[in-house]
């Protein structure tokens, strides 16, 4: 992203910058309209964009005993007004996943510096 | 607030930019942060429940067209330039396009798909199987590319972060 290794910094004056950001805003919001839009139009294509298919008999039934088990208390739900501190291992599982991600861009990133330096100092020598 | 004598050399232009740069700076490093660490909660859905997961996905919508729009000079600069690049700036920009696309769908689908959030808000949005399978497959790809993006330019967030844990205040660095 933009890390400073662009054109100098340009003094501007605060309504300048107001504008730019306002304009830049703009293209933005014109690209994120562009990208649902396409979704829209592949959604409308492979026909899930329709109204919703009448559930199964089988399905109806499965719900219903779903309501039962939730009424007796066989399946616990949540009430769903924050975080729910039992469940942490969903985040933590989240967190580990980043990481490894992570980590292995950075080990890549150290190889592919170190023979660039390795390269460029047996190409002086 | 740096209440010390006032010097020409701290009211120089070149230190009135610096300022700006490091403004702009603190504002791009903890926005990110911001984002990555919405992103993380928001995808931990056992974790939120669905009405926190709804509304941080919105919020999370919202962050995002002003990260998107403080970087678009970058984006507009890069795609430019794009085929006289070399293979690790055409990296970043295939990673961060795809992130765009990914992302926007999975923002978009989240809210077409919205159990709570937008029925609170008293619109009843009625998309079907297919908006649901676009939001779990962009949630899933947008968790793989999102590290990715964030630690491509690592040795930048390592810099800003050492900076700040030496800042002191009234001090311009």
């Amino acid at each position: 992203m933009d890390r400073g290794r662009g054109p100098p910094f340009r003094r501007l004056a605060s309504g300048a910058v107001t504008v730019k950001f306002l304009r830049q805003l703009a293209a933005v919001v014109l690209v994120v309209a562009v990208i649902v839009g396409i979704g829209m139009l592949w959604a409308h294509t492979s026909g899930g964009a329709g109204p919703r298919r009448a559930p199964s008999p089988e399905a109806l039934q499965r719900l219903e005993q779903i309501k039962e088990q939730i009424k007796t208390g066989v399946i616990r739900v949540h009430s769903d007004n924050g975080f729910h501190l039992a469940d942490t291992g969903n985040l933590i599982r989240t967190c580990e996943i980043e990481t490894v991600l992570a980590v292995g861009v950075i080990a890549v990133s150290v190889v592919r510096r170190r023979r660039h330096r390795t390269r460029r100092t047996a190409a002086r020598a | 607030m740096n209440a010390g004598p006032a010097t020409p050399a701290a009211d120089s232009p070149v230190t009135v930019s610096r300022r700006r740069i490091l403004a702009r700076t603190r504002l791009d490093f903890w926005l990110d942060a911001l984002l990555l660490v919405a992103f993380t909660l928001a995808y931990s859905l056992g974790f939120t429940g669905i009405a926190t997961h709804e509304w941080l996905g919105i919020g999370l919508g919202v962050v995002l067209l002003v990260h998107l729009t403080l970087h678009w000079d970058w984006v507009i600069r890069t795609t430019r330039k794009l085929l006289r690049r070399g293979g690790r700036e055409r990296f970043v920009w295939l990673v961060n396009v795809l992130l765009l696309l990914s992302m926007t769908l999975c923002i978009a689908s989240g809210i077409l798909i919205s159990e709570v959030a937008l029925p609170e808000l008293g619109i009843t949005p009625a998309a079907g199987s297919f908006w649901r399978q676009m939001h779990d497959t962009t949630a899933t790809l947008t968790l793989i590319l999102v590290p990715i993006h964030a630690t491509l330019d690592w040795r930048w967030i390592v810099g800003v972060a050492r900076r700040f844990a030496a800042w002191r205040p009234g001090r311009s660095r």
